[in-house]
């Protein structure tokens, strides 16, 4: 079950795109994203195109990887245009039995398969470029503003850094205990909903002890090392905007104005 | 040992607790993640309803450390889950992030008022219920037309891939009557029911 789980999509590289500081990969991201919302034409996604082939291209990251992660959206993909082909009222192109496809269904269908590559290749690609750790030290960075009215940045950074250390840990135990448990006869892939279910609880009480346990190890550790949260705290790596960040933010900007011209002046 | 100045700065018993709190809130959420990649779909309900049990570990923990652990150990959980597995630009992240929060919180807010199993399965059934309600004016309000915005699927299709399943599935107020309330308060029970049976042998290693 475990076993076609494939986690981290992260791919060390040594490129301009993987060295940007990552609080300005997410901002970008994120006005990336806002900007799909914009298009409402395809000369938008033309210019949004250049947005995206220009950071794959200097991230020297092989385009397989943008299409692994597609494949888990595959089926929404496929579902969404073939609602939007044959259920978009117009001209119609051609029919089959009570079906038909129209002109503005097939427009239609391919825009919104576009913009759900876009968002998605997009997405990937931060992820692709920035490493977990990294991710969250942006992220950490990014919500110290909001720390004013009560958002606890940094514990929830060394939480998610934390969880993120313990991911592979916790999938090797509950495969682990996962085979003793069937060794003795368990069954956790048949049966109907309720016994499935019952099923699960030898499986989560062992987890949930040595998870603990854990838990209990580390706080130790970290006691041990006098840690006392974020206030004071120095860092080995400090984030610093280089020329490739303010480069990429009046790259941005600029195709942004590109995108809301074509919304506004193009149809 | 000269106890007056090692007692009152290294050992500093609340601070003590708060690491531990953190550790074991962190572990618990990165413990929820990896339940939650063994989801399985419901051959019943419509596709984008999955059913796993993420929310036991936030629970568990809001039973243990109060409800705001259990809510952040959900955040955790999501926030992992957008970082990893990016399908849905957030939204089914900020749905599962709600439905188990109100579910969890509301539990522990009953236990941590009194610490008896009673009142913790009590908790747990008003969770469920409120969550229930909640989640589907939240589905019918926002996270539908969302997805409708997102992918711009007629909601007439949603309806009728509803209606494939279930007869009664005539509009959106009856989709969601008839396959997202039950769908929530099934994966509620179910969810209850495995902490029940996991609580007890469970929670001398929590309040060790």
């Amino acid at each position: 079950m475990l076993k076609d789980i494939n986690i981290g999509q992260y791919i060390p590289g040594d490129s301009p795109v993987h060295r940007m500081d990552p609080r300005v990969k997410i901002i970008l991201t994120i006005i990336y994203v806002v900007l799909l919302f914009v298009i409402n034409n395809f000369y938008g996604y033309a210019i949004s195109s250049v947005f995206i082939i220009l950071p794959v291209v200097l991230s020297k990251i092989s385009i397989r990887y943008l299409f692994k992660g597609l494949r888990p959206i595959l089926i929404i993909i496929l579902i969404t245009v073939l609602f939007n082909l044959f259920l978009t009222e117009g001209e119609v192109v051609y029919r089959i039995g009570s079906f038909s496809i129209t002109k503005e269904g097939i427009r239609m269908a391919a825009f919104m398969a576009l913009r759900l590559i876009f968002l998605i290749t997009g997405t990937t690609l931060l992820t692709l470029t920035t490493s977990p750790i990294d991710l969250t030290d942006g992220i950490e960075r990014l919500l110290n503003p909001f720390k004013r009215i009560g958002v606890p940045a940094h514990e929830l950074a060394m939480m998610m850094t934390i969880a993120l250390r313990f991911i592979p840990t916790l999938l090797e135990e509950t495969e682990k205990i996962m085979k003793a448990q069937m060794a003795r006869g368990a069954d956790f892939e048949s049966g109907n909903f309720i016994n499935r279910a019952k099923n699960m609880v030898p499986l989560l009480v062992p987890l949930f002890i040595s998870a603990f346990r854990r838990a209990d190890d580390l706080a130790m550790a970290m006691e041990a090392r006098c840690y006392r949260g974020g206030e004071n705290r120095t860092r080995m790596k400090q984030l610093k905007m280089s020329a490739v960040d303010y480069a990429a933010f009046a790259f941005t900007a600029l195709l942004s104005a590109g995108v809301v011209y074509t919304r506004f002046f193009f149809h | 040992m000269g106890n007056g100045r090692v007692s009152s700065e290294t050992l500093n018993i609340k601070k003590l607790s708060n690491v531990r709190t953190l550790t074991k809130v962190a572990v618990l959420g990165s413990f929820s993640f990896v339940i939650m990649l063994i989801e399985f779909p419901l051959p019943l309900f419509a596709a984008f309803l999955r059913l796993d049990f993420s929310d036991v570990p936030a629970l568990i923990g809001a039973f243990a450390m109060g409800p705001w652990a259990g809510v952040a150990v959900e955040l955790i959980k999501n926030i992992l889950h957008a970082v990893f597995k990016n399908e849905t630009a957030l939204i089914g992240e900020t749905a599962n992030f709600l439905t188990g929060s109100i579910m969890v919180f509301t539990a522990g807010w009953f236990y941590s008022r009194k610490k008896t199993f009673k009142i913790a399965v009590m908790g747990m059934a008003a969770g469920v219920v409120l969550m229930a309600v909640l989640m589907s004016f939240a589905n019918y309000y926002i996270f539908i037309p969302l997805y409708q915005k997102l992918l711009h699927i007629p909601l007439d299709a949603i309806v009728q891939m509803g209606t494939a399943a279930n007869k009664a599935i005539i509009d959106l107020k009856t989709l969601v009557v008839y396959s997202i309330v039950p769908f929530n308060l099934l994966k509620g029970v179910v969810v209850s029911l495995i902490t029940i049976m996991l609580y007890k042998r469970v929670s001398p290693i929590l309040h060790s």
